[in-house]
Formats: C-alpha cells, structure tokens, sequence
C-alpha cells in the first residue's frame, strides 16, 4: 500500500497516481502499516498503469454510478449547493452514442460506435518531463515542484501565494514554452513530408497516419482513410499549415470544431468550448445588469457573484444543466470538486480548472487522464507531440 | 328635531349637539343634503367594499396604505397614483388596481418585470411561467422530446456531451436577464428550499428549509406547490387576475398586501 501524501488515502503499490484524488503518487510513500496488499494478484506494472485510466464503459456497473451518485454533495465554499441530492434513475446508460443511423447504408460514412474521442493516453502520453529549465518552488500542500511564477499547484491544484513575478507572468512563461515547441529545424530531406498526423485509437495503439507536406492540407470526411469513417468530421473539418517556422491549424467552420489537448494556462473568451471526457462545455461570461432604455433593469435573483456559467452542450443549440462560476477558481471533477460529472468514466476524479486572475479567466488541466480539450477559435501554431482532436478521433502531431 | 349617529359610537345625537352625549366625541353640525353621509364611516378613506394596498416591504416606503377609492390606480415608477420612483424594477407606467363588477383586479400594464401573486393553492404553471421563491426568480422549461441524431446539410452529425434524459430544467434568471444555473431534473418533481431539497438556495434569508416543489404529471403539466413556506410562492400573472382580502402581490421590489373591509 501506499498512503497518498496529499489525501491520505490508501493505494496499491503499483499506482502512479491516487485514486482518490488523482494526485501522483511517490514511489518512495510510506507504506500503510498492516495492510494486507494483495500484492500477490498484483498485475504488471505496465497492467498497474492502465488501471488508472477512465473505467471502460462495459466495465461500469450500473450500481457503481448509483454508489458515486449517491456519494455527489457539492459544497461550494461560500456559494449555494446546486443539487444538493440529484436523483437518479437506478439503471442508466451513460455512455451511449447515437444510434448508427447509417448503419444499413452500403456506403457512406459510419457512426462509430466507440464511445469516445478521447481515448485512454495513458501509454501514449508519456508525461511529457516538463524542461528543466525554470526555477522551482516548492507546493506547500503536496510538496510537489512547482514552477516559480504559477498561481496553483499542477500536481494537487492548490493555490500557490503569489510569486514576486505575479500571475501575469506565469502566462507569459507558458506562452514562451510553444514558442519554443514550434523553433524552426534544419529542412528535412526534399521528398519526406514535413510532419504527420498519428491516429490515437481509443485503447491508445497507434491506427495509421496522414502526411502533412508543406504547405497546406486540408483534412476532411473523404479527404483519406483515416477520415472516411468519422461521421463527426465535415467534408472540409481543418487546415494544417506547414512551413520551416513550425506547423498552424485552422478550422474551417466545421460542425464539431478542433479541439487542441490543452498542456498549460489557457484563457477563456466568453463563448469557448471546451471537452472534458465526454462532456461539451462553453464558458460564458456573466456580464453585470444593464439598465433597460426607460431606465426599468431587469428583475432577477441578486448575482451573489457569479462571473461566468458553464453549460453542458446536450444538442446542437441544446443546452442541458449549466454551472455558475464564483470565487477565485471552480474545480471541475468527477469525484471531486465544485461542479462534478460522476458518470462520465473519462473525467478525471479531479479533472480542471477555470479560475478568475486579474480580471482573466484561466482553463487549466489538473493532470487528468485525458487531457482538456479546446475548441480553436483562430489559427493556431502547435507544437510537435501535440494532440488533436477533429470529429471522434484523436492524432497525435510529429512534424520536423 | 331630527337628530344624527354620532360617528365615533352610533348614538343618537339632537340636531343641534356638537358633542355627542355618550361618548363625547365630536359631532359635525347637521349640515343638509348627502355630505352627512360620508361622516357615517370611520377611517375617512375607507369606502366600503373598497381595497386598499399596504406596502408590507419595499424600499423606505413601508406601512405606506393607498386607498383605491376611484375605479382605475395605476401604480409605475413615474405613472400614476401609486408611485414608487425609486424602484428601478418598476416600468414607468407598470399596473393597473382596476374594478370589475365591483371585485379588484390587477392588470400588467405591459411592464418589463411584471406582476407576481402569492399562491394559496397548488397552481398549474404555463410553459415560461415566471415565479418567485424569496429572492430567487426562476422559471420551469420542460425538455424537448429527444429528436435522435439530426446530420446536418453535409450528412455530419453534431458531437454533443452523452445524452441523459431529463423531464424538465429549472432556471434561475438573475437580475439583468442573464441565467445563473440551471437544474435539470430526471425526476418528475423538483423540490426547492434552504436545505435537503433537490435545489437549495442556501444564502437566501427569504426562503424556507423545504419552501416550494414542481411536479409535472403525466401530461407534461407542471405544478407549482407551496409547502408552506413563511414567505410564499409567487407567479407571474398572464392575465388579469382577480384580488382578495389578503392577498399578496409584487411589484418590481414593492410587497403589496389586499386589505377589502
């Protein structure tokens, strides 16, 4: 066993990362005293890693959601408890996609029938060992590295006191780190395409790639073998731009979008869409009341101080449940947090977070599983090994 | 010589008294023609089988009591007999305390922020129906029938968070017009207080720990219940509506009460 040092829980001593809070976990942890482990039935460490990915849909129990259902009691500190006991029906299907409605079709594309376009990363996503390089403090809570100039912890998401260089700076240092992902390379040899696009299948195996030679490449439902069968992708979804100075992607007004698997501090226009497991989510902002011309303001609750909404996107123009933000950041998990998603196996137990600093609101990822995708509002530079998401599939970027 | 009722206690009193001789309250002089008639009542204002409104809270004007002796009050925020210029919530020219066949009613007046009854009695909520638990405005929007994936022109389908049939959401609309939460409820009923509730509205001094609850039934009808709660439940009315003795009505921030003699 070993005992998580942030929350105190037991693991089993093959877990990287705990399962109650998702926190890494230390190799060297003091092992619970008296615990039996049944270290004997232990599989493969490579096997210990894959437990800590998301449950595979078939594999959840119907009870088990009711158990994590029953367990959901938000308590928003200092706000009002939304839902303090939502009722569940005993019996659900969580994770089901449409129906195929092509399924009969001779040709024409199909609706997968894989639950997710964010397929476990775990043995792909090597944890990208951040650049030695910064400076380094120490988390007062975990005691986890952290770099200097960030506001919270990335390894248990607590709020660091303010580093002399200020919050604005911590941007400015993530920022730098893509500028320095995209520096050019010497040119490759003249025939080779300058980069690829890496098919990620859901149980994280590599499925084929797609050239990306210079210039541009428009990717697309019909545009190659990867795409043929995504339903998800419009006909024209995306364009990758590729040049010595590094490679640009753009959407070009697909339905779905393109998604970019977030790896710092992201801020949030009011608007963003944004993908956490399975769950389509936009950011508005909450803009103080506007008196109306004849000078009547719209009545309404008092804002006990709300500064932004997260809505669950159920439809096209269909919103579902919808969150409000307050205080100084709100923790999106699904065990543990402010605004909780306890049947979608593909959150994290804590997952993100979106926090309030210096007027800008801030999407971080808090080490989940899966990653945190947003949606791209403009054309963007990514640097190599960065994941895409377009329609239900995820590739992984590797250009020179 | 024909005497008068004194007004203060009823006894007789000759013509040419100025004081009544039982109780000694003072008599106006027996003028001829109907003036007598008016010092037949106490509280001067009060007409019978007439209202008036007692402003329970509002902004600075509390226990203020308007009498509605004419046919038409209009109250607004710079319209009419029953001014509240300091409520921003009001629209200038906001209701109209009308009679009908001699019964009170209130008429929107096609303000911004309408009128809002207390219920006394579980009350069947049309669909957008605006209501009121203490300081929470909220409203009830029944789900959608689920039409099932829908390509779009292309043939591509819409990437949306798994589905999860609800029944219906519940709203909370905050000062300004923007929406603050929304509850959507799997259940058929949604019950709402401080605590213990399906949604609990923990910093509201004004609602109670098990205050209201939705109930939509097989129809998709949705109903409003007051569970007794200390400071009641109050709907946005859509039409004229009818007003009795003790009856609670909302102004913008204005808590009028019904008192009929």
């Amino acid at each position: 066993m070993i005992t998580c040092k942030s929350c105190g829980k037991e693991n089993q001593d093959h877990y990287k990362f705990c399962l109650g809070c998702g926190g890494k976990l230390e190799a060297g942890s003091v092992p619970a005293a008296g615990a039996p482990g049944p270290a004997a039935t232990g599989p493969s460490a490579m096997e210990g890693a894959r437990t800590m990915l998301p449950p595979a849909p078939a594999a959840t129990a119907a009870g088990e959601l009711q158990a994590e259902a029953n367990r959901l009691a938000p308590k928003p500190k200092g706000g009002i408890p939304w839902g303090d006991s939502p009722k569940m029906p005993p019996v659900m299907a969580p994770f089901q996609l449409p129906p195929n409605p092509l399924a009969t079709g001779n040709r024409g594309p199909r609706v997968p029938t894989s639950p997710t376009g964010t397929p476990a990363l775990e043995a792909v996503l090597a944890p990208s060992a951040p650049a030695p390089g910064p400076p380094v403090t120490t988390c007062p809570t975990c005691g986890k590295p952290v770099q200097v100039g960030f506001a919270f912890c990335g390894s248990c998401g607590t709020r660091i006191g303010k580093a002399p260089s200020g919050a604005a700076a911590a941007l400015g240092v993530q920022k730098t780190m893509y500028g320095s992902g995209a520096a050019p390379t010497p040119a490759p040899a003249v025939a080779a395409p300058r980069g690829r696009l890496v098919l990620i299948r859901p149980d994280g195996t590599e499925g084929g790639t797609h050239p990306l030679h210079d210039g541009e490449t428009l990717i697309g439902r019909g545009q190659g073998a990867l795409f043929e069968a995504d339903a998800y992708l419009s006909p024209r979804h995306a364009e990758f731009t590729a040049t010595a100075s590094g490679l640009t992607v753009r959407d070009l007004r697909s339905l779905n979008g393109v998604f970019l698997k977030i790896s710092g501090d992201e801020a949030l226009e009011s608007g963003d869409i944004f993908r956490l497991g399975q769950e389509l989510l936009r950011f508005e902002v909450i803009s103080p009341p506007q008196p109306l011309e004849d000078g009547t303001e719209i009545m309404g609750t008092p804002n006990p101080g709300f500064w932004g909404r997260l809505s669950v996107i159920v439809g096209r123009d269909v919103d579902g449940s919808a969150f409000p933000l307050f205080g100084d950041a709100i923790v999106l998990g699904r065990e543990r947090g402010d605004i909780l998603f306890p049947e979608d196996g593909y959150v994290s137990g804590t997952h993100a977070r979106i926090s309030l600093l210096e007027g800008q609101v801030i999407l971080s990822d808090l080490g989940s599983s899966n990653g945190t995708f947003l949606r791209l509002r403009h054309e963007r530079t990514i640097p190599n090994g960065s994941f895409i998401l377009m329609g239900q599939q995820l590739f992984r970027v590797e250009f020179r | 010589m024909p005497g008068r009722p004194c007004p203060h206690c009823g006894t007789e009193v000759p013509a040419d008294n100025r004081f009544c001789g039982n109780c000694g309250g003072k008599v106006e002089p027996a003028a001829a023609g109907p003036p007598a008639a008016k010092t037949m009542f106490f509280g001067a204002n009060q007409v019978p089988g007439r209202a008036k409104l007692t402003v329970i809270k509002g902004e600075g004007t509390d226990g203020v009591t308007y009498q509605l002796n004419g046919t038409d009050h209009v109250a607004g925020r710079t319209e009419g007999a029953i001014l509240f210029p300091d409520d921003p919530l009001l629209s200038p020219r906001h209701a109209n305390f009308t009679y009908k066949n001699a019964k009170l009613h209130v008429i929107d007046e096609g303000s911004v922020n309408g009128v809002f009854i207390r219920i006394k009695a579980p009350m069947l909520l049309s669909s957008g129906a605006l209501f009121l638990i203490g300081e929470q405005l909220l409203e009830i929007e029944p789900s959608p029938p689920d039409l099932g994936p829908q390509p779009d022109a292309e043939g591509t389908f819409f990437y949306a968070s798994p589905k999860r049939p609800s029944k219906m959401k519940l709203i909370q609309r905050l000062r300004g017009g923007e929406i603050g939460m929304i509850y959507r409820s799997r259940a058929e009923t949604i019950s709402i207080g401080r605590e213990g509730n399906d949604v609990n509205f923990l910093d509201d001094p004004f609602i109670s720990g098990r205050h209201a609850q939705i109930t939509m039934n097989g129809d998709g009808q949705v109903t409003l219940t007051d569970l007794g709660s200390k400071n009641g439940t109050f709907v946005r009315i859509t039409e004229e509506a009818p007003l009795n003795h003790g009856d609670y009505v909302f102004l913008g921030q204005q808590l009028l009460r019904v008192e009929i003699t």
